[in-house]
């Protein structure tokens, strides 16, 4: 190898030619490959949503959920809609698709620590608001209400939705679309035919061992999988008690939707 | 320009009689992690193939204007870039997948095969050959993690690039997966094996005690 390659001079100018090279093919790919990315983003959680809505095999992602569902904010507290366009500075459109309790949860202004005694469903933060979304018929009648729920199983947060008929009381769909749970055991949160035990249960729905039966109120645990049934448990009990979307429904039932 | 049977023998010489990570034991952790189902294994084997080979190829054609004090860094450097290029890339074209592989792929950086090949062929060979060695380690790579990847997603949920072929007992059929191959610790079983069934044929590369 040459000797002056070891040259302070040649290998300042080295490192720097290397580093502008590699800079401008990393942000080349990032910024041409953005929006990709992002649309992939949103027909991901568009097509977890259709699939809490009943859709399946859906082949155009964005076509079926913009001619199918509809996607409000709501205010928890008050369980209203969010009608003002500019929430606190933030374009409420706009936040409705790119809505991130993960990221709104560690928002100050849009947020706020729930009280340990509260906290069944283990989220720590609780967002002020939360985006909801109504699957339409044919008629443009609301059918399915549809919840984003998060809660704590064993291992970490468990992410899905909660499809309920207008009556605010009958399970129409539950669809966990990430979480951390033992593949096989915890993990079967996601198998279809646990999920489908869960069709026409009356809410509140209390998760058992073996023994649900036809009781509208109940639903068998999975085998093998007892902090993450307690944890689903919880997390259904929580997003639908005041804490979370309980106002919410209150106002469906009294009709809001009409 | 090398000849052909040099050629031959840095691109299929490190598929079995030196493999890198049955052989140097590199890569293991990636290993473990993403060969739960074939497919996974798969674009995995391709993400590190292609990293692994442009690296080589991209270090070896500045070799001799790398600073040996700081060639470690160049290294790295390098291999960063392509890595975060195959990592975005992944994220605009197979989402689902580049959801499941997540920090694996950025962990393509600190993969030992991708840092040995450089440190140790391309710092000191041509480009194209370093080239081809890449793409050997890559397939040395891929051919562990492909049958891994088999066995698990076979064994553990009866399907194969998630087609069904094996009935599970939950879904009316007659078999019971074995739930122990889903995790990432039965990977060191089915590597050790994997490891002893190569050594046992090629008998050269058992370590003297």
């Amino acid at each position: 190898m040459a000797s002056n390659n070891e040259s302070i001079g040649k290998t300042l100018g080295v490192v720097v030619g290397l580093c502008l090279v590699c800079a401008v093919v990393v942000s080349m790919a990032a910024v041409q490959l953005r929006p990709l990315q992002q649309a992939n983003k949103t027909q991901d959680v568009q097509r977890n949503i259709l699939a809490a809505a009943g859709f399946t095999d859906v082949k155009n992602v964005s076509e079926t959920f913009n001619a199918n569902i509809e996607a409000r904010l709501v205010n928890l507290e008050s369980g209203e809609f969010v009608t003002d366009k500019s929430l606190s500075g933030l374009d409420v459109d706009n936040e409705i698709d790119k809505f991130d309790f993960e990221m709104t949860k560690f928002d100050a202004k849009r947020s706020f620590k729930l009280e340990k005694a509260n906290d069944l469903a283990g989220v720590q933060r609780m967002t002020t608001e939360s985006p909801v979304y109504f699957a339409k018929n044919d008629s443009g009648k609301v059918e399915t209400i549809i919840l984003p729920v998060q809660g704590y199983g064993l291992w970490g947060i468990m992410y899905g939705f909660l499809a309920l008929d207008t009556d605010t009381k009958t399970v129409k769909a539950i669809n966990f679309y990430k979480h951390n749970e033992t593949p096989g055991l915890g993990g079967e949160i996601q198998n279809p035919k646990w999920t489908a035990t869960w069709e026409d249960k009356q809410l509140p729905v209390d998760i058992v061992k073996g023994t649900a039966g036809n009781n509208v109120h109940k639903v068998d645990g999975l085998s093998g999988a007892t902090l993450t049934s307690v944890g689903v448990d919880n997390t259904f009990k929580f997003w639908t008690s005041d804490k979370a979307f309980g106002p919410f429904l209150a106002k469906v039932r009294e009709g809001a939707l009409n | 320009m090398a000849n052909s049977k040099e050629m031959k023998e840095v691109l299929f010489g490190p598929v079995f009689a030196n493999n890198p990570i049955a052989l140097q034991v590199l890569g293991i952790c990636s290993a473990l992690a993403v060969t739960s189902s074939l497919k996974n294994a798969l674009i995995m084997s391709i993400a590190l193939t292609l990293v692994t080979a442009f690296s080589s190829l991209f270090i070896s054609m500045i070799r001799n204007h790398i600073p040996s004090s700081v060639r470690i860094i160049v290294q790295m450097t390098i291999i960063a870039s392509l890595v975060i290029v195959v990592d975005q890339t992944l994220q605009a074209f197979v989402y689902a997948t580049a959801k499941e592989l997540s920090v694996f792929v950025g962990l393509i950086i600190t993969n030992c095969i991708v840092m040995g090949r450089a440190e140790a062929y391309a710092m000191k060979s041509p480009p194209m050959m370093s080239f081809l060695d890449g793409i050997g380690n890559g397939l040395g790579y891929s051919v562990v993690l492909l049958t891994v990847g088999f066995i698990r997603e076979l064994f553990g949920k009866g399907t194969l690039f998630d087609v069904e072929i094996l009935p599970l007992v939950s879904e009316g059929g007659f078999y019971q997966p074995m739930g122990l191959l889903i995790l990432p610790p039965s990977s060191f079983f089915i590597i050790g094996l994997f490891i002893w069934v190569l050594r046992t044929y090629k008998k050269d590369q058992v370590e003297k005690a």
